[in-house]
């Protein structure tokens, strides 16, 4: 009797089963990825599930769900001996959906289900990106929706295909958003789906040693190294040099640190300084201790030292992103050079053939000073026929010798290491540094990324009465002699993401025949969207003569990702109680942000009351709103802390203080 | 680097600064540093050559501030006797007298202080820090507040004993005097003389209202955000390849004294990172070294050096 008309508030058992099965569909393609006490703790659950809809007496009452809960718990500690990570996380999440199926009472409790649903939809994405998958999901998706829909339905029921239909209509309204955000949405230069097969790979990243072909096979990975914030103005894209290790001895082939003791820790040393910039790093994890610095730390962070030649080594390797502050001083001198230092600048390998040695000699006889010798090794790289290319020709025992005068075509380790190799014959102490050059400025939020694309290797010299000088012979290289046109071959050919195909999934093995038949579908789906990159991203654009739309049209799809996450921002807010942490600091920021956009940033260590004077000074028009800002930030921040009614003030003021620039 | 704060001191204060700043001329920020010195509770270096006005901005401190005076001219040959004092006996009595060196007096100014012994020195310095001395075994206390000035000659000379590192710490301040801006110096030489100035001024504030500003600048508040930025200082210091060694934890709670004195002369119950920066260029680089050897080698000045690098929280 009950079934036929439920009660106001209860769930029918007919909604109740649809929602057992679908999430049953749901857990089948991960079967065969989570270990089997796991599918038979779930299929144990959906199954008592369908049997107390057959006869109510077996509903578990909340005494039973609890021991439930926590066997689940047990079940997936079990097998993982952790509750992170990929295949743990998702397990638990799923351990605790199903066990929410014998919770399904009221038509909220189916609800939240469905919206849960979603999540566990999303979560195969961590284990496999196929095409057929997604179409598999797709069609999941649209099922919760239309059960969903039918949720909301009059007591009247409409029969099935009306709850198809409205989340038909409703998927389909949704999809050019879907669209326009896919397209849109900004992009790094990482494959979409990434995330969930970093634990598997292995950490890319600079050697601890330079030989040809160990910076070249990096650039091509092309995964983000670091990322970096300055204080003021950035520097201009020719000076941003980026210093890792620094390599003293050649062995003939290969450039290493000298072995821990045998280079005496001195301290660091810097006999003038100028130009100094603040700035903020977040390091990706490298496996290695090196921090990477702009050219020339004057100081390590906290937690690192900072050796005699400036390569900052932190406590311990970065296993997760590590957060630092730097100072840098643009322009500087290293002053005298120690014996030490000296000797290990000069060693030269064995195998120095009689025409490097000749080579060095003409330069030496045309030249007054070692500054002129290098300006002349400079002359030779860019008036000889050297090439730059990322797929040199391979070199044999002596590489120095051949890549010089014999193949000439290489990367930056190859001019770097010769280089320095030459310096040293002419009595020139010099050593190499692996870093990397240059970075990409994101559109958003102020933050300038640098991939391994932008890993580099050049040479400091030292040089009387300027100290360690930096020299870029790879700069050198006439402009016309670079060859760029195999780095997106080899970019492709070297994409990390190919196709994962696992033969013992249940899904799999009934599709294969399928999917070969139809693997045209896939390359397509692989091209478009899994391999939807930053390139292809703005070839599209092109396509669509949009290629400005990075600047407006993202803007336009961010505010969209803006919106969108304000809500959900709003919605976090209202549930937590309390306030983020240090709203104040941030409310300064966009004040802060809001003058910078007029051309009056924040200079380096200036405090909150000379840059509200300096502002006034320069603009009087402004002169009253920020001093009204400041008589309420002020004792905000640094008397009395702020309250509720401080920050909704302060709040208020910001809206309205929109500086125009003039 | 920083705009020099303009803002009226409170009402105890204003007159002081007015009336000081009428007798040395142009000095005002300097002024401020010294008075905010004294509010702090430190001691004052002047490091400068002779004649720029050291001994007049002690005795004009001094009278404004209705505070007894005394003058110590140190030279080579000086005894720790001849500063603190020297116990005589006295045949009336029939039993040793004390007899107060030049040291018993609230504002003390040590001239020339580089020229005496290291022995002499510190007889001095352990005055400044204990503010009481101890002859033959018996204590006495300093009068109160007890204000040290001392100038020293910033270039060594021959016979002459420049202060060590550690006992620069113990100056709360150093500051450089300066010639006189063009307009100043001629107002000053086409003025009446400073001696005569100075007899006419009257004390502006009584002793008691002193120590109450004193007791005041120790309650001014300092939020979390400050105690980072002089932390942050602190550690930048240390962690600089431009100094042979960092600053203590001494230099942090000094910039800190001196901050909250610098506040309450603006008129503020609470410090502001300005203040920090205001009264840095006087508290830091004296206890810093760089490591460079050479006279030759030309850094930024080393206040804006650390300024530039610590970002305000």
């Amino acid at each position: 009797m009950a079934e036929r008309s439920p009660p106001q508030g209860r769930l029918d058992p007919t909604r109740i089963a649809a929602a057992t099965l679908l999430v049953g569909a749901a857990y089948l393609p991960l079967m065969g990825r989570l270990s089997p006490q796991i599918s038979i703790f779930v299929g144990a659950v959906l199954l008592l599930r369908l049997a107390a809809l057959r006869w109510p007496a077996l509903t578990p009452g909340r005494w039973l769900l609890l021991p439930l809960t926590l066997a689940g718990l047990g079940v997936v500690f079990d097998a993982y001996f952790d509750f992170r990570g990929r295949d743990a996380g998702t397990s638990l999440f799923v351990v605790m959906l199903t066990l929410k199926t014998l919770e399904l009472r009221a038509p909220r409790d189916l609800r939240l289900l469905c919206v849960l649903f979603g999540f566990l939809l999303v979560s195969h994405f961590l284990f496999d990106q196929s095409a057929w998958l997604a179409m598999y999901l797709g069609a999941l998706l649209l099922a919760d929706l239309a059960l969903m829909a039918d949720l909301t339905a009059r007591p009247d029921r409409r029969p099935l295909y009306a709850a198809l239909n409205l989340a038909g209509t409703l998927t389909l309204q949704a999809l050019p958003l879907a669209i326009v955000l896919f397209l849109l949405f900004p992009r790094l230069s990482a494959p979409l789906w990434d995330l969930g097969n970093r634990a598997q790979r292995n950490v890319t990243g600079m050697g601890d040693t330079m030989e040809p072909g160990s910076v070249s096979e990096l650039v091509v990975s092309g995964d983000p190294a670091f990322r970096a914030r300055f204080d003021g103005a950035a520097p201009p894209q020719d000076q941003l040099y980026w210093r890792g290790l620094v390599l003293w001895d050649y062995d003939g082939r290969r450039w290493s640190r000298p072995p821990p003791g045998t280079l005496p820790e001195a301290r660091p040393r810097l006999t003038q300084t100028a130009g100094l910039i603040g700035y903020e790093l977040v390091l990706e994890p490298s496996g290695k201790r090196w921090v990477y610095a702009l050219d020339l730390p004057v100081g390590p962070p906290a937690d690192a030292t900072l050796d005699g030649d400036f390569q900052i080594a932190a406590a311990t390797p970065l296993t997760r992103s590590l957060r630092v502050r730097l100072v840098s001083a643009t322009r500087y001198n290293t002053g005298p050079l120690d014996l030490d230092q000296e000797a290990a600048g000069l060693q030269l390998p064995p195998n120095v053939t009689q025409r490097m040695r000749a080579l060095v000699t003409g330069w030496q006889a045309g030249a007054g000073s070692p500054r002129q010798v290098v300006d002349q090794a400079l002359a030779h790289i860019s008036s000889a026929d050297f090439y730059y290319t990322l797929l040199p020709p391979a070199l044999g025992d002596n590489p120095t010798d051949e890549f010089l005068f014999e193949t000439r075509r290489g990367f930056c380790e190859h001019y770097a290491g010769a280089f320095a190799v030459l310096m040293r014959i002419a009595g020139i102490p010099a050593r190499i540094v692996l870093g990397y050059q240059g970075a990409e400025l994101s559109p958003w939020g102020g933050w300038y990324l640098v991939t391994q694309a932008e890993a580099h290797a050049w040479v400091e010299v030292w040089l009387q009465g300027e100290g360690w000088v930096r020299v870029d012979p790879t700069a050198a290289i006439a402009p016309q002699r670079i060859d760029r046109g195999d780095l997106f071959s080899r970019l492709s050919a070297g994409n990390p993401f190919r196709l994962q195909i696992d033969e013992s999934g249940l899904l799999f093995r009934a599709v294969h025949g399928l999917r070969r038949l139809a693997a045209g579908t896939q390359v397509v789906w692989q091209d478009w969207v899994l391999d939807f990159s930053l390139a292809r991203q703005e070839h599209i654009l092109a396509a669509f003569g949009l290629a400005h739309l990075r600047q407006y049209g993202l803007a336009l799809a961010l505010a969209l990702v803006v919106a969108a996450t304000l809500v959900l921002g709003l919605l976090a807010a209202a549930m937590l109680t309390g306030e983020p942490r240090e709203p104040l600091v941030d409310i300064y920021r966009r004040f802060c942000a809001r003058l910078t956009r007029i051309g009056l940033p924040p200079g380096p260590g200036e405090g909150p009351q000379d840059y509200a004077r300096r502002v006034a000074a320069a603009r009087p028009d402004l002169a009253e709103a920020v001093a009204g800002f400041m008589a309420d930030y002020l004792p905000a921040r640094y008397r009395d802390g702020a309250g509720q009614a401080q920050l909704r003030g302060l709040r208020a003021r910001l809206r309205r203080f929109r500086p125009r620039g003039r | 680097m920083h705009l020099f704060k303009t803002s009226p001191a409170p009402t105890a204060l204003a007159p002081v600064l007015a009336a000081a700043d009428q007798v040395i001329l142009g000095k005002g920020h300097e002024i401020r540093l010294a008075v905010c010195c004294l509010l702090a509770g430190g001691h004052l270096l002047i490091e400068d050559l002779p004649g720029v006005g050291k001994t007049t901005l002690a005795r004009l401190l001094a009278r404004l501030l209705g505070l007894q005076f005394s003058r110590i001219q140190f030279t080579s040959d000086m005894l720790p006797a001849d500063i603190i004092g020297v116990s005589i006996y006295e045949r009336s009595a029939e039993a040793f007298r004390f007899h107060p060196g030049p040291i018993f007096a609230q504002v003390v100014l040590a001239d020339e202080i580089n020229r005496a012994t290291p022995k002499a020195q510190s007889a001095l310095l352990e005055a400044m820090e204990e503010h009481q001395v101890t002859v033959e075994g018996v204590t006495r206390p300093l009068p109160s507040p007890f204000f040290v000035i001392a100038t020293q000659n910033p270039h060594h000379q021959v016979g002459t004993f420049p202060l060590p590192e550690s006992q620069l710490d113990r100056f709360l301040m150093r500051i450089r005097l300066g010639y006189p801006a063009a307009a100043q110096e001629k107002e000053l030489l086409a003025g009446e003389d400073r001696r005569a100035l100075l007899e006419k001024v009257v004390p502006a504030v009584t002793p008691q209202a002193l120590a109450a500003l004193q007791a005041e600048a120790t309650r001014v508040r300092l939020s979390a955000p400050i105690v980072d930025y002089c932390h942050a200082i602190l550690a930048f210091s240390r962690g600089s390849a431009r100094f042979v060694y960092g600053l203590s934890p001494r230099a942090g709670l000094g910039l800190l004294r001196a901050a909250r004195a610098w506040a309450l002369l603006a008129g503020r119950d609470y410090v502001l990172p300005e203040d920090v920066q205001a009264v840095l260029p006087a508290c830091l680089p004296h206890r810093l070294s760089d490591s460079a050897d050479t006279a030759t080698d030309v850094h930024e000045d080393m206040a804006d050096y650390i300024l530039a690098g610590v970002p305000v929280p």
